[in-house]
């Protein structure tokens, strides 16, 4: 077994594994500080600032040798007994050294800088630069360039690490960004007229590890350090990367890619990152209303005064017991699960029915679908399925159902008059989920309940109207589209009048307290095959569920 | 730290004699100290009627005012470092892109809440470009709460009222920044 | 009951208009001693002290004077807020307890000498009416120590009512400490019920008026066992225990708030001025002083009659004066510093005045016999030497002075480790 010597800590390796002397010194839990290295890029040694002692020792005296010069760790395979010392002096002055050579023409701009509060340009010179600044301060030019419609650059603050420019080339494939000018004059930049414009453009600024590449979606909208991050999935596709949703004060301000090796490695799209806008839009719904008497579909001028006549606006508490007999007088039920929901919303919704309904219908709610799959370089795909669950509120559907009755048979047991109540759980991003034509085949029902974040025409017709909340209100678990199963939990609280789909069925079953996931998951992994794996502890990277299909297959 | 650390340092209570153990020494001095204060001269200031005496303004801290620089724009870059410094979360800041060539960012708006304040200082401390900073106004009035919520206009008009009398800190205390 | 004019003017109506003056007398002074307390504590402080409120709607400040007017009607208008979590009853019940305690102590207080007979009035027109609500009560001291107990009652009631385990404290604390300087106060009661033979405050005045010798003079003792335990049932500084405001943010009233809380804060007042009457009734001659106010109570003029009352009340002022300024002079006892000093050095020093006084009592007869006025010369001589004794003697053996110093015989500990094992 190949054994690497990290200050003087002996460090096993795996038998295979190929491992830089960054990512050995990690293991032994020294950080070597390093700006162009980047885990999912490939090795270009430039930013000098990851410069350690290495050497070999020789396998039978145990004598080292060192090597006179520093090298790159992020360039030094670490082999059977390579030798890195990451903390002598002359490593320590080579660090301040780089520190200040980037320092020379880096405008000090902190305090308007986006990036500050997690500017590695920041975090390493408080503890590798030098206290002093010998070279004096160029005036601040604020050259800034645009990269896209996504991303700006502002110039002087680069320190030419390049990870952008790899990752266009390496990950996105359409390498947009170049390095323009040479020595002291380098800049990065867009060949005329090809601006960065591919769908994962904003991992660039992520990837930035100093303030150059700005986010126009967050500029200047918040200081880093106000955000609070919450580990959440990704609802944009049926991929499910693995996100931070970062806010202050229940607003959300951004999202960001959080590594997960076995979905996303470190990237997100454009789509997801952008994805988020919805949870803030003014049009979101945030009343419970109730039709008092039942007329005829609202027409088009009635739907542009926010709620036609015919409906009241009701309390929560008032409205779930009134809700609750008037569904429980009805012969047949229907619910239909959106694939927004979580997997324990689904099938609380979905014991709910039953609990009134012995037989009630559970179906599968619209999967959206645009466009096809993209797939990038290295293999990260964007999904043409745009929901985060379908694949575990299909199960839950099977659990009850026996089989996955899809959207268009729901409809068709809707209009063929089967079914006298129908429950419609939305969530979906927008409201193009139905049209005038489903809310026709929708007619027929005694009762109809949508609840959702923003109005359709089906929503207009329902009789309970309910608010829903977004992606980053909920707390539970999706399985994406590989069949992995993360659990999130909430990250801003839902607008006031707004009820997470999971409190309120959980209040019409009577159960005690308040909503807590873990304790539907239980209840779910125990009932149902497909979830065992659940049962256990989720770590923040999610749990495969494909291991119980296979135990499933062979027993 | 234990009790036996080195640098716990243990004093013993001073041992009371007779007349200590008596009470007599305090109920005497007790009684003369406050008899004294009884009759000597009050330090109270009658304030409609007296104004006090502000000692350097340069270190009084009073109402908030945003200055403003030559050409009489805000001299705020809306870096959020006083709303960060805050103790009592009192400054709300929204920081746009600035209009102005010279500038990258700038406040859109830029709110003070003077009831939750609590007059520390710390945002003038933090402030990078000495643009708000603490007047000697100390007579504060309002009648409601939102009116007590000072925002941009309201904080530069408190500089025009006083740059005469108390010009920026930096420029008086012989500082660079303008 | 007899239903002539004279004698229903003489039971009913001349005791109704005492009350009624009494009362009156006792809230506007409450009101102005909340006052006077202020401006001590401002002027102790260096500072002016309410000063501002005037004749309303005018600029006239007048010293501040209106300010018990303003503080009443703010009591009074404030939200007579009621919190969710206390015992409703006993709750509203306290407060009214413990002033109606309060002002029935009045009931056998005099509030003067007596007044000359008011000819033309029927019933009023023969002999000096005295002012004292209920003048027939012949074991008054008795009445003032049944309603002074009471006090007791409804500071725990609040306590409990209050459902808040800081005024629950306070309750217990109080309970404790009234309980406790109960003893020392009848025991300085006592020695003057001795001297004076009688067990009636007026007549314990006319006594002292009669001798010309203050009880103070003769047993200075019972006086400081008196005083001290006096400051303690009216849970004044440097006893206030039960509100304790740093440890109990207000103690027993801490859930009180508008009416009911002025009622407390009222009866605490009058505790005071009860405390300041008994001390100048039965150690400072009440009414009397020498060569101006004479002696008899049979034959008195108007002068003298309202001399007497100036006389009286001077007193009372001086003596609450002296309550205002030792609540910023001395700190607050530590409570079992407290309950130490009750019982184990004022019971004690109240038994010494006690066995004094008696021999005193038992010898006096003939010892004046044998020096004719000299005697009480005798008497104030020896009550001083107990006093210097007593005291001196408690000193030494300072039973209410603990060591507090427990820390320097702590276990010591070679690691940390060690330290925090044992947690």
């Amino acid at each position: 077994m190949p054994t690497v010597l990290v200050d003087g800590q002996e460090i096993e390796l795996a038998a295979g594994e190929k491992l830089n002397g960054i990512q050995v010194a990690a293991r032994a839990g020294v950080e070597i500080p390093h700006y162009c290295w980047h885990p999912g890029l490939t090795v270009v040694a430039s930013c000098r600032m990851c410069l350690v002692e290495t050497g070999t020792r020789n396998a039978e005296t145990g004598a080292i040798t060192m090597l006179p010069k520093l090298s790159p760790a992020c360039q030094t395979p670490a082999t059977n007994n390579s030798v890195f010392v990451t903390g002598s002096a002359k490593v320590i002055q080579a660090r301040a050294m780089v520190e200040e050579d980037l320092l020379i023409d880096h405008p000090i701009d902190c305090p308007i800088c986006d990036k500050a509060g997690e500017c590695l340009l920041q975090d390493y010179h408080f503890q590798h630069g030098q206290a002093e600044r010998r070279a004096d301060l160029r005036p601040f030019t604020r050259r800034r360039r645009e990269m896209g419609d996504t991303v700006t650059l502002f110039v002087d603050r680069c320190v030419m690490c390049t990870r952008c420019v790899r990752f266009t080339r390496e990950i996105s494939g359409a390498s947009e960004l170049m390095v323009i000018n040479r020595g002291s004059h380098e800049e990065i930049d867009v060949f005329p007229g090809y601006p960065l414009a591919n769908k994962l453009s904003g991992n660039v600024v992520d990837l930035c590890p100093v303030g150059a590449l700005g986010d126009k979606d967050f500029l200047y909208q918040q200081r880093v350090w106000f955000m609070k991050k919450h580990p959440g999935i990704c609802t944009g596709c049926s991929t499910g990367c693995s996100i931070t949703v970062e806010e202050n004060q229940d607003h959300v301000y951004r999202l960001k890619p959080r590594t997960n090796m076995h979905v996303n490695e470190w990237w997100m799209c454009d789509e997801g990152r952008y994805g988020y806008h919805h949870v803030h839009h003014e049009n979101r719904l945030t009343e419970p209303w109730v039709k008092s008497a039942r007329g005829p579909a609202p027409s088009a001028e009635s739907r542009d005064k926010k709620v036609p006549d015919t409906f009241s606006k009701v309390e929560w508490s008032a409205l779930l017991d009134a809700m609750d007999s008037r569904l429980r007088k009805t012969q047949r039920l229907a619910a239909i699960l959106s694939p927004h929901l979580t997997v324990e919303e689904a099938y609380l919704l979905a014991k709910y029915c039953r609990s009134i309904d012995g037989n009630a219908w559970i179906a599968m709610g619209h999967v959206p679908m645009f466009g096809e799959d993209q797939v990038f370089a290295k293999g990260f795909t964007v999904r043409a399925e745009k929901c985060p669950n379908r694949r575990g509120v299909e199960e839950v559907v099977a659990h009850f159902m026996g089989r996955v009755p899809k959207w268009e048979d729901a409809l068709a047991a809707i209009e063929s008059g089967e079914v006298q109540a129908a429950w419609f759980s939305g969530g979906y991003k927008k409201s193009d989920w139905n049209d005038e034509n489903v809310a026709a085949r929708c007619q027929g029902l005694a009762t109809l309940i949508v609840q959702d974040m923003f109005r359709s025409p089906l929503y207009d017709q329902a009789d309970y109207q309910l608010p829903g909340a977004a992606f980053a209100e909920r707390e539970g678990s999706y399985v994406n589209c590989k069949d992995r199963l993360h659990s999130v939990v909430w990250a801003v609280r839902p607008p006031v009048g707004v009820r997470t789909e999971a409190s309120l069925y959980w209040q019409l079953l009577g159960m005690p307290g308040m909503y807590r996931s873990r304790r539907v998951l239980d209840e779910i992994a125990g009932e149902i095959l497909y979830f065992n794996a659940a049962g256990g502890p989720i770590p923040p990277t999610g749990v495969d569920l494909k291991v119980n299909l296979l135990a499933g297959a062979s027993a | 730290m234990q009790p036996n650390d080195p640098q716990v340092k243990w004093i013993e209570e001073p041992k009371l004699g007779l007349a200590g153990k008596m009470y007599l020494p305090l109920f005497v001095q007790g009684l003369a100290v406050t008899t004294r204060h009884l009759f000597s001269p009050k330090v109270t200031v009658s304030f409609p009627e007296q104004r006090p005496q502000i000692g350097n303004p340069l270190i009084y801290r009073g109402v908030h005012r945003l200055n403003k620089d030559e050409q009489g724009r805000v001299k705020c870059v809306a870096c959020f470092l006083c709303a960060t410094a805050c103790p009592a979360h009192c400054i709300d800041i929204i920081g746009v892109e600035s209009p102005w060539p010279d500038r990258e960012k700038y406040p859109q708006s830029f709110s003070i809440d003077e009831l939750r304040c609590i007059f520390c200082g710390m945002c003038e401390e933090a402030c990078p470009v000495d643009a708000i900073e603490l007047t000697s106004l100390f007579d504060l009035t309002g009648r409601s709460r939102e009116e007590m919520i000072f925002d941009k206009e309201k904080l530069l008009s408190v500089y025009d009222q006083t740059k005469d009398a108390e010009p920026m800190k930096s420029t008086a205390c012989g500082g660079t920044v303008t | 009951m007899a239903t002539d004019l004279p004698s229903l003017m003489q039971n009913v109506v001349a005791p109704l208009v005492k009350i009624v003056l009494l009362i009156g007398g006792l809230m506007t002074a409450a009101a102005y001693f909340v006052l006077l307390e202020r401006w001590m504590a401002a002027w102790v402080q260096d500072r002016r002290g309410p000063n501002r409120v005037g004749i309303p709607l005018t600029r006239i400040k007048l010293l501040g004077l209106g300010q018990p007017l303003a503080d009443g009607i703010k009591f009074i208008t404030k939200e007579e807020y009621t919190p969710a979590h206390v015992d409703k009853p006993i709750y509203i019940l306290a407060p009214i307890v413990i002033l109606a305690a309060a002002l029935a102590i009045f009931a056998v207080i005099p509030f003067g000498s007596v007044l000359p007979p008011i000819p033309g009035i029927p019933g009023l027109d023969k002999e000096p009416i005295p002012l004292l609500v209920a003048p027939g009560l012949d074991p008054s001291l008795v009445f003032v120590f049944a309603l002074s107990s009471i006090a007791v009652f409804p500071v725990i009631l609040g306590g409990w009512a209050s459902n808040n385990k800081y005024s629950f404290l306070g309750g217990l604390r109080s309970s404790a400490q009234l309980i406790a300087y109960e003893i020392p106060l009848g025991l300085g009661i006592l020695g003057v019920a001795l001297v004076s033979g009688s067990i009636r405050l007026d007549k314990v005045i006319v006594d002292q008026a009669a001798s010309g010798v203050w009880n103070a003079f003769l047993q200075p003792l019972g006086l400081l066992v008196f005083v001290v335990a006096a400051f303690a049932e009216a849970a004044r500084l440097p006893f206030d225990l039960p509100e304790a405001e740093q440890e109990l943010i207000g103690g027993y009233h801490t859930e009180y708030a508008g009416l009911k809380l002025l009622l407390f804060l009222v009866a605490e007042f009058l505790h005071m001025i009860t405390a300041a009457f008994l001390i100048v009734i039965l150690f400072f001659g009440g009414w009397h002083l020498w060569g101006l106010t004479g002696f008899s109570e049979e034959s008195i003029s108007w002068a003298q009659a309202l001399l007497r009352i100036a006389v009286l009340s001077a007193k009372v002022f001086l003596v609450i004066l002296f309550f205002m300024m030792v609540r910023w002079s001395w700190p607050r006892f530590r409570f079992d510093q407290l309950m130490a000093l009750a019982w184990k050095v004022l019971l004690p020093l109240g038994l010494v005045n006690l066995v004094v006084v008696a021999v005193m009592v038992e010898y006096g007869g003939t010892l004046k016999s044998q020096f004719g006025g000299g005697v009480y010369w005798i008497f104030a001589i020896s009550g001083w030497l107990a006093l210097i004794a007593a005291w001196v003697v408690a000193a030494l053996v300072s039973p209410s002075h603990d060591d507090n110093t427990p820390r320097r015989a702590a276990q010591k500990f070679d690691t940390e480790a060690e330290f925090y094992r044992t947690f």
